[in-house]
């Protein structure tokens, strides 16, 4: 080994605590790194393994009636490789011991083999004898939550029939990866359960037989997949076609590649901290050993080194703690997102998904390493590159203090002499004093961001069920009626007021751009399900015209008063163009909000309404869900404060595992900050300290010269740190933005109070352990040396 | 018992009320009445009293005796000089005298009180109240200016001097708005001495005061202690390499080998600035 590599392990060796800190900190940022983008690759690919192995459909649609000869039609559409035709329906279940019935989307297996688009998984059990007309494949995620099995029996009235179903089998399918119930706002496994059933036994409950209702499709090569829904459209027409849609629509696809987008959101914003944090720790332990080394890198180029052999030597120390840091990083990343896949395998019922993580994600988070790395020592670096070699043999000149500026030399004279150490230190290494201050920064940030997020999804939920939606039950029908039903509806016993609604679908057109989306159809009084305008306040829907959710607003760039176009989805695709008038913030969903009489008008079936919001007398309950149970074509019926419940709930578990783990990474930023700080502060003012001591200051006293530094400057931070907090925390609530959800920035009082006492903690304790090296100082050696 | 002390200290107060505080010029004339008391009054309570002391660095083989049964008393208000070859014990004297250090064995006595006893705590505090070092290389805290490191001991102690008149003492009046690195040696060694003497302490330990200084810059330094000793009646023990430094003392202490070699007495004393290097 050359001479210099031994003393660059000598080096690193001496440094070992601060490159502990860089490779933990950096760590924490890579595993992140590893774990969301190895777990996005993972995801794309079991996602789509699993479309491909189960032939998932590229469009579907659903019509009210159809002869099973139109299948040949729609095989011959152009673009169509495969066509499936299907009997699909909702039911209400009864459940034994279930007294809120929960709906479950029924959809008819082929009579012959399995289905040749949107195929299903058997976990367990066998797919149904068609000769046997009840029985059963069930979603898994629902058979869990209500832990049934293959034997079990469960009752769903279909068109008014009570039938008993037999579960002989347990599967899942990519077409139902993730699903809510009609009507819920909220995914609830125990509320909304598949079933696939024999087709005949299906087209005997809908009085379907030689008929379907659904078809699904998977596109050929090089499809169209405009013109092929033109074309499915124009063929099902005449059977009542609803409109033929790609997955951009089906639910549980683009819920998937919400998720996926999250995951890229996490693997940029976390790192993207932990990985400056890197670089300010390197920078403060470099710029110290180099501080140190001047007369060192005065004789190796003495020695003839060159300039750049000597900034190579002292920014290989630095890419060695990179590389420490990538390594662990590395591992911790696999075994995170070994752990995230579990849970997500879990949650999702993928066949399987095993993490894999990509060559390439461990290159760029190795490069993201030491590019940390690099930026940190580039500084200390080029100073070692530039010292002069004659320069750097004489002994440093002695750091001149002064007095500073007018104001400052008030507010020193005003201090006691031990504050004013610390303040004269601050002032004349402020490069360094910025660096940790920023550190600091950074870690309260960090927890604004972790802290603001669960408030801004209370606040979504608080407006959601407090504001907007006020009714106890929501009633969806299976198709529109009448809105002469009402009255039945309020006779059912226990309703108190019932309010209609509608939901459509249609296309909306402006200046080019074309969203497909719902538009929700609100009575003009509506008391139950309300629209939220600016500020979460309630608004009545628009007389005329359409009001919009910001998130739609800005796709098809529209602003009140301009004029879009809307297009029914179906039939024969009737048009009318509508003023926007209201921009609305509804929070959950992105969709458009119409006057309930004109909704119905524009989709042409004045008076008919898809269901109903109900305001309960809470007594009736139990009569009411008897009855629902017994009644045909209502296909889910929404319980608002059981899915309050179980949201909250399944909302505060997510927070209490990412309130800890964002705890311990802002610990790890600001302990390590604050450590390395207070190390290299006991280092410099090692001799001064122990003068304090030799003149009879006591530990306490002469530990308040250390502490003091560090958490004047912690206190510094911590209006930065809130600054820096609440920008990104309104930053990244847009990045997670997504048309499922909006939210609106929360000012969380407490939140920021945590963040700013966590830190502070965490620097303080920081600040204590490595005071401990004032009870070790050497009173007698730092008398007999010259400093 | 406490007579002396109380005379001594009447003395004092004249002297002070005699001498301008004012101004930079030393009040060196009054020396001769301080003179009278040379040689120090054998029969009052030694400030100081050692018996037996020794202290051994390391064990076995390799330890090193550095101190071996020293007997000594050190008389209040005394200006004593230590001399020595290098390695012969002198700071290491010194250094248990300030509390800095433990003696391995025997007794160290301050005014009767067991030194050797005290807790780690009480040291420091025995250090707080009674001691005022001096080393060989200053000790300054150079991120405070001369007026403000005189002023942190000041912060510190019961009946402290001005930070201005601690200055003013060791004819520094004018520089004390520079940092130590704004000073040369002999300045900063003036300050370190103003340092020590602000809080009027019971003993001066100067370790090599003009170790790092030239003849003119030190004789000015020695001048300062002889004016606190006479002035404060600090006992005053100054160690040093230099024998013609010994003619100011009172009493001359040879060490060599960690044992006391001699003790005497001067009979005459010569001021500083008729010292010889
Ligand atoms: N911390 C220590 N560990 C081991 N030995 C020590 C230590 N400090 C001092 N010594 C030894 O004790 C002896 C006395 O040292 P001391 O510093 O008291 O000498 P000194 O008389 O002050 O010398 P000098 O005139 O060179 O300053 C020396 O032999 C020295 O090597
Ligand atoms: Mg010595």
């Amino acid at each position: 080994m050359r001479a210099l590599d031994k003393k660059l392990f000598r080096d690193v060796w001496r440094m070992r605590l601060h490159a502990a800190g860089v490779a933990l900190v950096l760590a924490c940022g890579l595993s992140v790194f590893v774990m969301a983008v190895g777990m996005r690759g993972s995801m794309e690919r079991t996602r789509a393994d699993y479309y491909a192995e189960r032939r998932m459909a590229d469009i579907a649609v659903s019509l009210v009636r159809a002869p099973d000869r139109v299948a040949r039609a729609l095989a011959e559409a152009p673009g169509v490789q495969t066509v499936e035709t299907r009997i699909a329906g909702y039911a209400l279940l009864d459940l034994p011991g279930v007294e809120e019935p929960p709906s479950a989307r029924l959809v008819s297996l082929p009579a012959q083999g399995r289905p040749r688009v949107n195929d299903v998984v058997i976990t367990r059990g066998r797919l149904p004898d068609p000769t046997h007309a009840d029985e059963i494949l069930l979603s898994q995620a629902f058979a869990n939550a209500h832990a049934l099995d293959i034997g079990d029996t469960l009752a769903a009235t279909l068109y008014g029939r009570r039938q008993t179903l037999r579960i002989v089998g347990i599967a899942n399918s990519p077409e139902f990866v993730f699903v809510s119930g009609p009507g819920e706002l909220f995914r609830q496994a125990e509320r909304f359960g598949v079933i696939w059933m024999g087709r005949d036994a299906l087209a005997r409950a809908y009085d379907l037989d030689g008929a379907f209702n659904d078809a699904v499709f998977m596109l050929g090569r090089n499809a169209n997949q405009v013109e092929t829904i033109r074309a499915i459209d124009r063929v099902l027409d005449p059977y009542g076609g609803a409109g033929a849609y790609g997955r951009d629509r089906m639910m549980s696809d683009r819920f998937l590649s919400e998720e996926l987008r999250q995951l890229s959101t996490m693997a940029t914003f976390l790192p993207a901290f932990f990985l400056i944090i890197a670089a300010f720790l390197v920078n403060i332990a470099l710029g110290r050993v180099i501080a140190t080394e001047r007369s060192n890198i005065g004789l190796l180029k003495a020695f003839g080194y060159s300039n750049a052999a000597v900034a190579w030597h002292y920014a290989k120390s630095a890419l060695i703690f990179a590389a420490i840091g990538a390594l662990l990083g590395s591992f911790a990343g696999v075994a995170f997102g070994r752990m995230v896949a579990d849970l997500y395998r879990d949650y999702y019922h993928f066949p399987r998904l095993d993490f894999v993580a990509s060559p390439a994600t461990f290159a760029g988070a190795w490069a993201a390493g030491f590019a940390s790395a690099i930026a940190g020592c580039l500084f200390s670096v080029l100073r070692a590159a530039r010292l002069a070699p004659a320069e750097a043999l004489t002994p440093p000149r002695p750091t001149a203090f002064n007095t500073a500026g007018k104001g400052l030399a008030a507010f020193a004279a005003r201090l006691d002499a031990k504050s004013r150490i610390i303040l004269r230190r601050i002032v004349r290494f402020p490069r360094r004093a910025s660096t940790t201050a920023l550190g600091v920064a950074f870690a309260i940030a960090l927890l604004v961001v972790a802290r603001t997020m669960p408030a801004e999804m209370n606040y979504l939920l608080d407006v959601n069920f407090g504001v907007a939606n006020r009714q106890d039950v929501t009633l969806t029908f299976a198709e529109a009626r009448d809105v002469g039903v009402l009255h039945e509806v309020g006779r059912l016993p226990g309703v108190i007021y019932a309010e209609p609604f509608r939901i459509d679908d249609i296309v909306l057109h402006h200046n080019g751009r074309t969203v497909h989306e719902a538009v929700f159809g609100v009575p003009a009084e509506a008391r139950l399900s309300r629209v939220i305008g600016a500020a979460q306040a309630p608004l009545s829907p628009p007389v005329a015209g359409i009001a919009l959710a910001r998130a739609l607003a800005e796709k098809l760039d529209a602003r009140v008063g301009d004029e879009i176009y809307l297009e029914q989805t179906r039939g024969r695709r009737i048009g009318a163009h509508v003023r926007v008038t209201a921009i609305v913030e509804p929070m959950l969903g992105s969709s458009a909000y119409m006057e309930l009489g004109a909704l119905a008008r524009l989709m042409r079936e004045p008076g008919r309404i898809s269901g109903a919001h109900l305001l309960m007398d809470a007594s009736d309950y139990g009569a009411f869900n008897q009855r629902i149970k017994e009644t045909p074509g209502i296909a889910g019926a929404s319980y608002v404060a059981q899915a309050e419940h179980s949201m909250r709930e399944e909302f505060d578990q997510g927070v209490g595992m990412m309130n800890f783990i964002y705890a311990a990474f802002a610990a790890v930023m600001a302990g390590g900050v604050a450590f390395s700080a207070a190390r290299i502060t006991l280092a410099e003012q090692e001799r001064d300290l122990a003068t304090l001591r030799v003149l009879g200051f006591t530990r306490l006293e002469v530990s308040y010269v250390l502490i003091g530094e560090l958490m004047a400057l912690a206190l510094l931070a911590v209006p930065a740190g809130i600054a820096l907090g609440t920008v990104l925390a309104i930053w990244l609530m847009k990045l997670f933005q997504t048309d499922m959800y909006s939210f609106p920035f929360v000012f969380h009082p407490p939140g920021y109070a945590f963040a700013v006492a966590f830190t502070l903690a965490c620097v303080l304790t920081a600040a204590l352990v490595v005071r401990a090296g004032i009870d070790k100082l050497d009173m007698i050696g730092v008398l007999k040396a010259r400093d | 018992m406490r007579a002396p002390t109380r005379l001594k200290a009447a003395i004092v107060a004249a002297v002070r009320r005699l001498s301008p505080i004012k101004g930079t010029q030393t009040p060196i004339a009054h020396k001769s009445l301080m003179m009278s008391f040379a040689p120090p009054d054998a029969a009052a309570e030694p400030l100081f009293a050692l018996r037996g002391v020794c202290k051994t660095y390391g064990q076995g083989e390799t330890a090193v005796r550095a101190l071996v049964d020293v007997d000594l008393d050190i008389t209040k208000g005394e200006l004593m000089v230590l001399l020595g070859p290098s390695g012969s014990g002198k700071s290491t004297l010194l250094n248990i005298l300030g509390g800095l250090d433990r003696a391995t064995s025997g007794q160290v006595r301050f005014e009767g009180e067991l030194l050797t006893a005290l807790s780690e705590h009480a040291l420091t505090l025995f250090r707080r109240r009674h001691v005022g070092f001096i080393f060989q290389f200053y000790n300054l805290i150079p991120s405070l200016t001369a007026r403000e490191n005189v002023e942190l001991v000041g912060e510190i102690a019961d009946d402290p001097l001005s930070a201005v008149e601690a200055l003013e003492l060791v004819g520094l009046g004018k520089r004390i708005d520079h940092f130590p690195s704004q000073l040369s040696g002999g300045e900063q060694q003036r300050v370190a001495v103003a340092r020590a003497i602000a809080k009027r302490p019971a003993v001066l330990l100067c370790d090599e005061p003009t170790g790092a200084l030239d003849v003119k810059t030190g004789v000015r330094v020695l001048e300062a202690l002889q004016e606190v000793n006479e002035r404060y009646g600090s006992t005053t023990m100054i160690v040093t390499h230099n024998a013609d430094v010994a003619r100011m003392a009172q009493r001359v202490v040879r060490f060599g080998d960690g044992h006391v070699r001699s003790v005497e007495v001067n009979t005459e004393r010569v001021p500083p600035s008729e010292l010889v290097w």
